[in-house]
């Protein structure tokens, strides 16, 4: 402003001036001086260059500070990335793939959660059991439920230099089958190229996975250098995320190796290790190792079912055959058909009314009786032990007494009256299995007691005549009686029997006279024992005289005991003569 | 051990993948060649004392230089350039494609191999062209696949030349070997 003021009026405006030299010459240079470096914009670059950095390091807190810098900034990165988006995308390659997958991961945790809400409805047989491996191992259900159904095994890793398809390292797991690694690389690579190349897909996008049945290969890119690993199976989802930690681990270790690759892999050695890190996730084989041995717990369990329930069959297939045995063995029933069915058993045959309760034989077999479907058709059998069971309730035998039957006799045993033999004897052959009542067997005691009786009296009488000396009528009363008994039971017995009255005399006299005395006496007897003509009895008499003599002596009371009657009874065989 | 990837360029049916046949190991059919359009071999060359491996890419030879894909010739540090003698345009498709593979990766040494030299007697390229182009710094090598003559000698020395030095530039040629 004051260079134009001058040009008016050079005199005293000059001396102005010289003046203001002389005063102010020293302050002028300096003003002139940072006029200068003021204009020129080099100077500046290097003042400001100078405190910038002091600038962002002391106001880095101060907001102003950051809302000025922020849209440059921002704008500045979209240039950058709208011009060429590789060099950033190679810069944040990797922080950037971390950063995703934890929010992948987060995402997907809570889709988990409600998978896990939904699954828990779902209450089947497998998976309570996958629960239960669940809350054992720790793991979340749906985690084991992906793992269950994935079984895999990442068989080699490669990796391979990005641009030429070099194979930079290679690893491998035991026993796989390796071909020449450095052309399947080289191969790889080319494959990769075509199709990347033959479907003009984006150039971020590269092929991510070949799949040939049950093998696939999974490629994963990194700026210079690719993993590819063969996968035999179906792998799970995280092992994608493994090959990208391999990718980016390999690449913030060796990026500058990398980046200088012009053939010595030998720098790259060290990669080894991460990429068996890939190799290891297939040998979560541990993974598989339990439920191949649950698999064996459960076939075990199966066939451990199946012999439980085959011995259980067994066992009562055994019982069943013993309890048609035991039916089979039981008198009074006969089994004439049996079949075994899923709902139990049916056996059908003929049961005499008298025999055992076939239900009462199931209790010892063991087999329930709901399960036994019997049906029975009534008969009479003619087993011993039914027919005198069949004879006791006809004919009603006194209390002890005890039937039996032996080729269709019955016979009696006990303390039997001769009008129930009489009666029995009448109506056995009605019974069916009995012929006839063996009374005679029945009576035998009672026989032989009455004929011990009669043979046991003797009837003495007076001497020289035949007459029975006093008292002696009784003892003949008592005959008679025996007598008709014998009859009576020879009546229901069909028994025949001699009786022989025998007639004796003393030793006095002679025997001219002492016969016929023996023989009046023991006519006596016989009239007086059998006054009527018997059926069944033979009744005869004789006179022995004095040749028997019951004790030999002269003595007078000896004599009497020889003047006697005695009694003989004699069964006769050929009955009804 | 240093490995190099190298690739086979040339027009149709000049023979690259017969020249090499007998001296790679290889695990490819050649069907790989019509459908991906390349097949990879691989060689063990000894040079001056040092091994390398070279993995020979064999690009599928089209009489159209730009039908060949980019991709396939990135990352290599050399390539065998293969002329028909007998058919004088492939030698013009191959000086196209040398001229797209410093397109595709700058300047790496390389070598024209003058093929079906057994066929002399039909050749269509003359000794004239030949001093050509070594004047413009190209190796030149005579090969026939029949007789196997050259092969070896042309891989030797383009393993030397990118063992030398593969930043050093275009490999210049010494005239007519």
């Amino acid at each position: 402003m004051d260079d134009r003021a001058d040009s008016g009026d050079p005199g005293p405006a000059a001396d102005l001036e010289e003046l203001r030299t002389l005063l102010l010459g020293p302050e002028q240079q300096q003003l002139a001086d940072l006029q200068a470096r003021l204009d020129d914009p080099e100077e500046r670059a290097a003042d400001v260059a100078e405190v910038l950095p002091r600038v962002f390091l002391q106001h880095s807190q101060d907001p102003r500070f950051t809302a000025a810098l922020t849209p440059p900034i921002e704008k500045a990165i979209t240039t950058s990335v709208q011009r060429n988006p590789k060099p950033l995308a190679d810069a944040l390659f990797p922080v950037m793939g971390p950063a995703i997958r934890k929010a992948v991961s987060a995402g997907l945790a809570s889709m988990v959660e409600s998978l896990n809400r939904t699954l828990e409805q779902a209450v089947s047989r497998r998976s309570l059991q996958w629960r239960l491996e669940a809350w054992r191992t720790g793991k979340s259900f749906a985690e084991l439920v992906l793992i269950k159904t994935l079984l895999y095994r990442v068989e080699q890793v490669f990796l391979i230099e990005r641009k030429s398809g070099l194979l930079l390292q290679h690893v491998s797991a035991a026993h796989a089958a390796v071909q020449d690694a450095d052309m399947v690389s080289g191969m790889l690579t080319a494959i990769k190229d075509f199709v990347q190349d033959s479907f003009r897909v984006e150039s971020s996008d590269s092929l991510e996975a070949l799949k040939v049945g049950d093998l696939s290969v999974w490629i994963e890119p990194g700026p210079h250098a690719i993993v590819a690993a063969v996968i035999r199976g179906s792998a799970p989802a995280s092992l994608r995320g493994r090959l990208q930690e391999a990718v980016e681990s390999i690449h913030l270790q060796f990026g500058d190796v990398l980046e200088s690759f012009t053939g010595d892999a030998s720098a790259l050695a060290g990669t080894q290790q991460t990429l068996e890190t890939c190799l290891s996730a297939e040998y979560r084989a541990d993974d598989t190792a339990p439920r191949s041995r649950s698999t064996w717990v459960i076939a075990g369990l199966v066939l451990l079912g199946i012999l439980v329930w085959a011995g259980l069959r067994w066992r009562t297939a055994e019982r069943w055959s013993s309890y048609l045995e035991a039916l089979r063995a039981e008198p009074g029933i006969v089994v004439v058909a049996s079949d075994r069915t899923w709902g139990g058993f049916t056996v059908s045959g003929l049961r005499d009314p008298l025999a055992r309760d076939p239900q009462e034989l199931l209790v010892d077999t063991g087999l329930p009786s709901d399960d036994v479907h019997g049906v029975w058709t009534p008969y009479y059998a003619l087993d011993p032990i039914l027919v005198a069971a069949r004879a006791a309730s006809a004919l009603r035998p006194p209390p002890g007494v005890t039937l039996t039957v032996r080729d269709g006799v019955l016979s009696a045993d006990g303390a039997v009256t001769l009008e129930w033999v009489a009666e029995a004897a009448r109506l056995a052959p009605l019974v069916a299995g009995v012929t006839s009542l063996d009374a005679a067997g029945a009576l035998s005691g009672q026989i032989q007691s009455l004929v011990d009786a009669i043979e046991g009296q003797t009837l003495l009488f007076i001497s020289g005549a035949a007459r029975l000396t006093s008292g002696q009528e009784v003892a003949l009363g008592r005959l008679a009686e025996e007598t008709r008994q014998l009859e009576q039971i020879a009546g229901v017995t069909g028994l025949r029997f001699r009786v022989e009255v025998v007639g004796h005399t003393d030793s006095d006299g002679i025997e001219a006279a002492n016969v016929p005395l023996s023989q009046a006496r023991a006519d006596f007897v016989r009239v007086s024992i059998a006054p009527a003509a018997t059926t069944f009895l033979e009744v005869v008499s004789r006179g022995e005289g004095s040749r028997q003599p019951a004790v030999m002596s002269e003595n007078s009371v000896d004599k009497q005991r020889n003047r006697r009657v005695q009694i003989t009874v004699t069964r006769r065989t050929g009955s009804g003569e | 051990m240093i490995q190099k990837k190298i690739c086979m360029l040339g027009g149709f049916a000049v023979g690259k993948t017969s020249l090499v046949a007998q001296y790679v190991t290889s695990m490819f059919s050649e069907k790989y060649l019509t459908t991906v359009g390349v097949k990879i071999d691989k060689k063990q060359v000894t040079v001056d004392g040092q091994d390398a491996q070279l993995m020979l890419w064999d690009i599928y030879g089209h009489d159209d230089y730009q039908a060949v894909p980019v991709s396939h010739l990135r990352g290599m540090s050399g390539y065998l350039l293969v002329v028909d003698g007998t058919r004088r345009a492939t030698l013009e498709t191959a000086r196209l494609m040398q001229q797209k593979a410093v397109e595709a990766v700058g300047s790496v040494p390389f070598i024209l191999l003058l093929n079906k030299y057994d066929l002399a007697d039909e050749w269509e390229i003359d000794e004239q062209m030949f001093f050509k182009m070594a004047e413009q710094g190209w190796r030149v090598i005579r090969t026939s696949a029949k007789t196997g003559e050259g092969v070896e000698q042309a891989f030797e020395t383009l393993t030397r030349a990118m063992l030398a030095g593969a930043s050093a530039g275009p490999l210049i040629g010494q005239g007519l070997v």
